[in-house]
């Protein structure tokens, strides 16, 4: 279970997020939605200790997410897929799917071609060469090798034609489903995510201003106001 | 005679130090140029210990390596905050703080140079044996950074050097590679500076500068950086090149400036001409062009 208790994140003098308060269990599918600047990305990446300067606490099953250490926070449980620069170019498919499941189990990597066959195709293509979508699916096979409990995506559609961000978005409900791993998204694709998750919230200005159901959020008439 | 095992002997030192920062650079995309500092640690530390403490040659040589591979967390801990052109700056800080130190001591005989440092070996065939000795240790040097770099190891290095922030999220601590990358490679400088004060048995501060860098730099650019062989081929190249000037028979006012010239010249032409460097292959292959591949790729995602 997440638990977000008046956290403030900041870049310098600009304060990204503004005493959020929230919790969550580790199996919700949610999105974080706003418009540019609102401070979505900051407060995925707090979840997972990305940002140096916050204040508040961010908990994860009980354990304290520390800032500035991604790389033990993730170890408790929690994937992260960064927006850009989330797979390595210069490595072939499967070397990049080793990097990541040397912290845990290399078995998994026949668990990761059987949710995306076409990176087993591609096993010894380089990263690099691939096309956004299947760069996608590879970062999100990467996140899954370190076995999390939850997945926190940024932007993973951003970039994608249509076609591919209804596949990858439809491969991630699967992995909610047939895993059990929780899925917390920041999109800008709010119409498209919001077939995928179950809970939404909305930032501005580093706020929270909207904290309900998917369905209340797509029902609300004044939706492209919070945007 | 003497002279071409001299320099033979150079060749050997330049090897160990284009190896030793390729490590570093190339590899490790870490952007220090401090590494100078570490050849001028190893010779400075194992020659005052061979001078005030009467330690034998063989064992000041290998404290005066140790020395050096710890005082590289003077640059390894500054990099776990600042990279890229910061880093830059900060190990040229780094550098040019230490140089002025040793420059300032009375101790390390400042400006002139420490003298009369102990040689490691005497007799008729000294600068022979030392030949020899020194294309073992460089060997073993090259064949120690291509271990490192293959394998799982390497490959992690590799993902570092692509992103870190990626790497993080994987569970993945980049520090404890850099940290690891840094020793390694300022103990090997420091091995390098400890050879050279105990066979040329006299070192400068002004040995050990920025000049030093961009030498270095340049092997590692135009042999090929993140490749084994590169660094190899590059300091061969640098090294005899500027003594092959001296035959010339120009004037010293012309030769020292001519020699940064040609390390410039050559620096430029291989980034626009030949960025995989003189022994690098295809993308991924080495060469700045797998160094820089990660900036590349970011910037077109982005623009995707």
């Amino acid at each position: 279970m997440f638990e977000v208790q008046n956290l403030t994140a900041r870049y310098g003098p600009l304060v990204a997020v503004n005493d959020v308060s929230l919790s969550f269990d580790t199996g919700v599918r949610m999105g974080i939605f706003g418009h540019n600047g609102s401070g979505k990305s900051t407060l995925l990446k707090c979840l997972v200790g990305g940002v140096r300067d916050v204040s508040g606490a961010v908990a994860f099953g009980g354990s304290p997410i520390v800032a500035d250490q991604v790389h033990r926070n993730v170890m408790l449980g929690i994937g992260f897929v960064p927006q850009v620069q989330n797979v390595f170019p210069n490595l072939t498919v499967e070397q990049n799917l080793h990097i990541a499941g040397s912290k845990s189990d290399s078995s998994f990597l026949e668990e990761a071609y059987a949710l995306f066959p076409l990176l087993r195709e591609r096993q010894d293509q380089l990263a690099g060469d691939m096309s956004g979508g299947e760069q996608q699916m590879l970062a999100v096979a990467l996140a899954l090798m370190t076995r999390p409990q939850v997945l926190l995506l940024d932007e993973p559609t951003a970039g994608l034609a249509p076609a591919i961000v209804k596949n990858v978005l439809g491969s991630l409900s699967r992995i909610n489903t047939e895993l059990g791993t929780g899925l917390i998204l920041v999109e800008q694709n709010v119409l498209a995510a919001l077939d995928v998750v179950e809970r939404a919230i909305v930032l501005k200005g580093g706020r929270v201003v909207f904290d309900g159901a998917s369905e209340e959020l797509r029902a609300k008439e004044d939706l492209w106001a919070w945007f | 005679m003497e002279y071409l095992l001299t320099v033979m002997v150079l060749i050997g030192i330049n090897v160990i130090l284009a190896t030793s920062f390729n490590l570093i650079l190339g590899y490790g995309g870490l952007m220090s140029v401090a590494h100078p500092i570490f050849y001028a640690i190893g010779a400075y530390c194992s020659g005052l210990l061979a001078i005030h403490l009467q330690i034998p040659v063989p064992l000041s040589i290998l404290i005066g390596a140790g020395i050096a591979m710890v005082l590289s967390f003077g640059v390894s801990l500054p990099s776990l905050r600042v990279s890229g052109d910061y880093l830059v700056i900060a190990s040229i800080g780094f550098q040019l703080g230490i140089l002025h130190v040793i420059n300032n001591l009375e101790f390390t005989g400042a400006a002139g140079g420490l003298t009369n440092i102990p040689v490691l070996n005497e007799g008729p065939s000294r600068s022979l044996v030392f030949v020899l000795l020194i294309a073992v240790v460089a060997a073993c040097a090259v064949m120690l950074v291509g271990w490192i770099v293959e394998g799982d190891y390497g490959r992690a290095i590799t993902a570092m050097r692509n992103d870190e922030e990626a790497f993080s999220a994987l569970g993945r601590n980049a520090m404890n590679i850099k940290i690891v990358l840094f020793a390694i490679g300022s103990g090997m400088a420091g091995l390098a500076g400890a050879l050279y004060a105990h066979y040329f048995a006299y070192v400068t501060p002004e040995q050990f500068g920025i000049f030093t860098s961009a030498a270095l730099l340049t092997m590692v650019v135009v042999g090929g950086a993140a490749t084994t062989w590169g660094p190899l081929v590059g300091a061969v190249l640098l090294t005899t090149l500027p003594q092959a000037i001296t035959f010339l028979g120009l004037p010293v006012s012309i030769m020292a400036p001519l020699q940064g010239v040609i390390y410039t010249t050559l620096v430029i032409s291989f980034l626009f001409a030949r960025p995989q460097g003189l022994t690098g292959g295809t993308r991924g292959g080495g060469g700045l062009e797998a160094w820089s591949a990660s900036a590349a790729f970011r910037a077109r995602r982005r623009a995707e």
